[in-house]
């Protein structure tokens, strides 16, 4: 069996969440994405299990290399209705890890978004202990903030001081400074059980396809590459 | 202790069988059996016989009237001894006789006894997103036949959509049911024709799985309704019920036969509620000491040749006590299980 | 629609509440968006209602949203919420109070995952002890600050100031609950009232006098979908998404909006103003679009605290017209008084959407 569908068989959450579909439509009929993207989550669990029962690596390497498995918000409003007790919601989970960890993100448009999501909140994580950071989250990158929010960013430690919350200071409270012992542990687990790994994936494959695609790329998030897979949508 | 004892235990000219339950299997088995030259009492926990069936306005695929059916089956009702509003508290085997006593103090002893307690509806307020019991005009397809046996509500609107949902409480992991209730699609497809019926104008929609039309006569029911009623046939399973501004119901569903998830507003959603095993039957296995199948339905000895014989001598079953069933094999069972009586009484 | 079908429902899904200690991990988008709320929660428990709740300062993110954005492995995120769990069982408690609904449900996954599968439990212990050198206890209880709040809200009732009434016409405030999806979609039993007809705020509004709206979209979800919001091309999703509640809830006429997730105040606040911008449309109140609040909010507007602390100068939809249909007190100005500072700076106000 290849190394590619033994890898998805033994993800505990195909194992708990992939069982017999009888094609009823429950999922598609109150998924957000089944409504405003060509997706459907019935076809979908029906193609991973064709997969798997046919064991077809090279059709699993077409869906890890597609945008198929990217429109799928992950509400699990899914979950709460299967009469069989799947889950594409978590399948699409072990598709969207496998995609990345085995490189095969960077075949498709919304896969190669990736790139954006390690770079903000992934390193932020890492160097702030939060999945988003005040400050980061502007206006540029988000423009549908409004303009109440580019003034509390404007005085931010004011805003925040007058609710009780404490930006980037010392001790406890919201917006804390993460102490450097949390952060260097937070560190060691992401070394240890491979996320690390899976960032200097995303990073390694993003690379090799801005080369590809002919587009400037570093390490910031005002390459060439970063502003096209962060902007680029082909289906206005 | 008071109680009354009725059957003289010194003298019996002829066997006794015991019949728990009066609907039609307990009905069809009690007729077989007593033109067999057998002593039948039965005892039954409502107030009249007929069971579910009697509830029912009109049968498939022939809309025969059930009452006449049920007198038909029944014979002469003087005839049969039914304890009505009784319920067996506590029973007991002894060198092959059995000793009944109901909640009513009533002793029975007898040389056989046959479980025909029958089945229930699923409780349609498990499915929850169906909002059964809170948005008005979701009914079930029990409520339905009410309906028509007593006539429907005032609506004020001339033409209403139907909509018919199939597997409802059945094919559902989530409702604890994972088997087929059989009879739903045909009876849907029913319903739906007498829905076009009563309502000329109406619009009416069936939303199935798959449609489970196995009998004689059931395919072509399914013909004319789509062809002589114009009923629409959608493969789609129900996911959510909402309401309306204007009190309407709006469905959510995914027709997959072309992959388009939908919304659709509705007046009125009939849920095709399956069959589940009865309490009393479960009740009724455990006061006995015998087995419940997986589904929790009472066991059988062995399935195709002794489905009316428990792990139990001289303890028989009939009917949907054991899982779901037409009318039609209902009665077929029950007359295999009088037969199966009187073979063990025979040889005893 | 009949109240007493609901009323079954919410019997049967009554989740046990601790009443006391409780250790609060905090939410990423809500320390940044709604600090206010968050230390109204804690400022609810210590002050009015004298529980116990810790608030250390060593944990951090669970990761939830880069998990839900799929770049982050599923053991590093195992690994992480272990290690906050050896953060509770070091600050001495047993009551795990996640600030965010999407680490809620992701711990509750979690917990369930051990459960069936104790391998992978010990698989985690493992790369914890290895990467910190830290073991960890399970909590013995996984609640969300909402199930709390819900549990107290006949205390805070006690103490209420103000009713969610609009003192103009006498009538309880019309009010939308929006539930995160990762409360009980995933796993009903976890949710107060369960998944279909949660009454975790519901509950809520009604203990302190408003009314509850249904409406045909109600459990949709908001439409943060993560990286369909992230990524910018991919934000028309989002939008969409919340769009469409807009549209289902704008005949009911409501109020306010209430809800108890981290991203849906900001999806339910910031959409509205952009949607105006976009097509000049406004969904309610007049032209000052339909307030989406915290429950902590809420509640700190039922106790009468002081709106800027509670943090409502953080929403794009102002909040200031609802007060004034609560009848409640309060100083305009105050918004910019920070102890003996002055915020000099006022934010630009947007094109269609009015604001004061």
């Amino acid at each position: 069996m290849s190394e590619l569908i033994e890898h998805l068989k033994n993800d505990i959450r195909i194992r708990e969440s992939l069982n017999a579909c009888i094609h009823c439509g429950t999922c598609t009929a109150i998924c957000p994405a089944a409504s405003f993207y060509d997706y459907d989550p019935r076809e979908l669990t029906a193609q991973v299990h064709e997969i798997i029962s046919r064991q077809d690596e090279d059709k699993l390497k077409e869906l890890l290399s597609g945008d198929y498995i990217w429109y799928c918000g992950e509400c699990m409003s899914c979950k709460t209705r299967c009469p069989k007790d799947n889950v594409p919601g978590v399948i699409i989970e072990a598709l969207r890890s496998l995609s990345q960890d085995s490189g095969l993100f960077a075949e498709s448009e919304k896969g190669r978004q990736q790139l954006m999501i390690k770079r903000s909140i992934g390193e932020w994580i890492l160097n702030y202990g939060y999945c988003v950071v005040g400050d980061h989250l502007n206006l540029d990158l988000f423009p549908e903030q409004g303009p109440n929010w580019q003034w509390v960013l404007d005085n931010i430690e004011l805003v925040f001081e007058k609710q009780g919350a404490h930006f980037m200071k010392e001790g406890s409270g919201a917006m804390r400074k993460v102490p450097q012992q949390d952060l260097d542990e937070l560190y060691e687990i992401f070394k240890v059980t491979g996320g690390l790994k899976r960032f200097e994936t995303i990073e390694k494959f993003s690379e090799t396809k801005a080369q590809q695609m002919g587009m400037e790329f570093d390490e910031t998030h005002d390459c060439e590459y970063f502003k096209h897979v962060y902007t680029h949508n082909s289906k206005k | 202790m008071n109680f009354v004892c009725n059957t003289d235990m010194t003298e019996r000219l002829k066997k006794k069988v015991l019949i728990i339950g009066a609907g039609i299997a307990g009905l069809e088995a009690a007729v077989q059996l007593m033109n067999l030259n057998y002593d039948v009492e039965v005892i039954e926990k409502e107030n009249f016989y007929g069971g579910h069936v009697k509830q029912w306005f009109k049968t498939f695929p022939d809309f025969q009237d059930t009452k006449p059916l049920i007198d038909l089956i029944a014979g002469k009702p003087d005839n049969l001894n039914i304890h009505f509003g009784s319920v067996p508290g506590f029973a007991e085997e002894q060198n092959g006789i059995f000793h009944v006593i109901t909640d009513k103090n009533l002793h029975i002893h007898a040389d056989a006894v046959l479980i025909s307690t029958g089945f229930e509806l699923f409780d349609a307020h498990r499915k929850e997103e169906y909002g059964y019991g809170i948005f008005n005009h979701v009914i079930t397809n029990a409520d339905l036949e009410s309906f028509f046996q007593n006539g429907f509500p005032e609506t004020g609107k001339l033409s209403l959509r139907f909509g018919f949902i199939h597997c409802v409480g059945s094919r559902d992991a989530k409702a604890g049911n994972l088997y087929c209730s059989k009879v739903c699609c045909a009876t849907a497809v029913k319903q739906a024709i007498e829905v076009r019926q009563h309502f000329p104008d109406s619009e009416v929609y069936c939303f199935y799985m798959d449609m489970r039309m196995f009998g004689k006569q059931y395919e072509e029911l399914f013909q004319q309704a789509q062809e002589k009623y114009g009923i629409h046939f959608v493969r789609a399973r129900l996911s959510e019920v909402n309401q309306n501004f204007d009190q309407s119901l709006l469905i959510k569903v995914e027709d997959t036969l072309t992959s388009k998830p939908m919304k659709m507003s509705l007046d009125y959603i009939v849920l095709m509620s399956g069959m589940e095993p009865s309490v009393s039957s479960q009740s009724i296995a455990t006061l006995f000491g015998i087995a419940l199948d997986n589904e929790g339905f009472i066991k059988v000895s062995k399935p195709f040749i002794a489905e009316n014989i428990t792990e139990k001598k001289g303890l028989f079953v009939a009917g949907t006590a054991t899982g779901p069933k037409t009318i039609t094999e209902t009665l077929n069972d029950a007359r295999s299980a009088a037969l199966a009586v009187h073979q063990y009484l025979n040889s005893k | 629609m009949e109240l007493t079908g609901k009323q079954k429902i919410w019997e049967k899904y009554q989740k046990e509440i601790p009443s006391d200690s409780y250790y609060y991990a905090r939410s990423c988008i809500r320390q940044n968006f709604w600090p206010g709320s968050e230390n109204t929660f804690i400022k609810i428990l210590r002050e009015e209602l004298g529980k116990d709740i810790k608030d250390e300062a060593h944990h951090t993110t669970c990761t939830g949203i880069a998990y839900h954005s799929d770049v982050v492995p599923l053991e590093t995120t195992m690994t992480v919420v272990a290690r906050q769990f050896s953060l509770m069982s070091e600050s001495g408690y047993e009551h795990f109070v996640p600030s965010c609904i999407t680490s809620f449900g992701l711990y509750t996954e979690i917990l369930e995952t051990w459960h069936e599968h104790p391998e992978i439990e010990q698989t985690i212990r493992n790369f914890l002890k290895e990467s910190t050198g830290r073991t960890f206890e399970k909590p013995k209880f996984l609640i969300h600050p909402s199930d709390v709040i819900y549990s107290l809200r006949y205390e805070i009732l006690k103490k209420a100031r103000y009713r969610l009434i609009n003192i103009e016409t006498g009538r309880p405030l019309q009010c939308v609950e929006h539930i995160g999806c990762h409360y009980a979609k995933m796993f009903p039993d976890a949710g107060v009232g369960g998944a279909e007809f949660p009454h975790v705020l519901a509950g809520m509004v009604e203990a302190w006098g408003g009314e509850v709206i249904d409406y045909p979209e109600r459990r949709s979800c908001c439409g943060f979908g993560f990286r369909q919001y992230l990524v910018q091309a991919n934000r028309g999703y989002s939008i969409a998404n919340t769009k469409r509640k807009f549209e289902s809830m704008e005949p009911y006429k409501p109020d306010l909006i209430v809800t108890n997730c981290p991203g849906c105040p900001y999806f339910l606040d910031r959409w509205q103003y952009v949607i105006s911008e976009m097509e000049g449309k406004i969904y309610g109140g007049d032209g000052y679009g339909i307030p989406a609040l915290t429950y902590e909010e809420l509640a700190g507007l039922v106790l009468g605290y002081n709106p800027w602390e509670l943090g409502l100068q953080m929403h794009q939809v102002s909040v200031e017209p609802l007060l004034r249909k609560m009848g409640f007190l309060y100083d305009p100005a105050d918004k910019y008084v920070v102890g003996n500072q002055i915020i000099q700076d006022r934010p630009d106000h947007p094109d269609v959407l009015k604001v004061l």
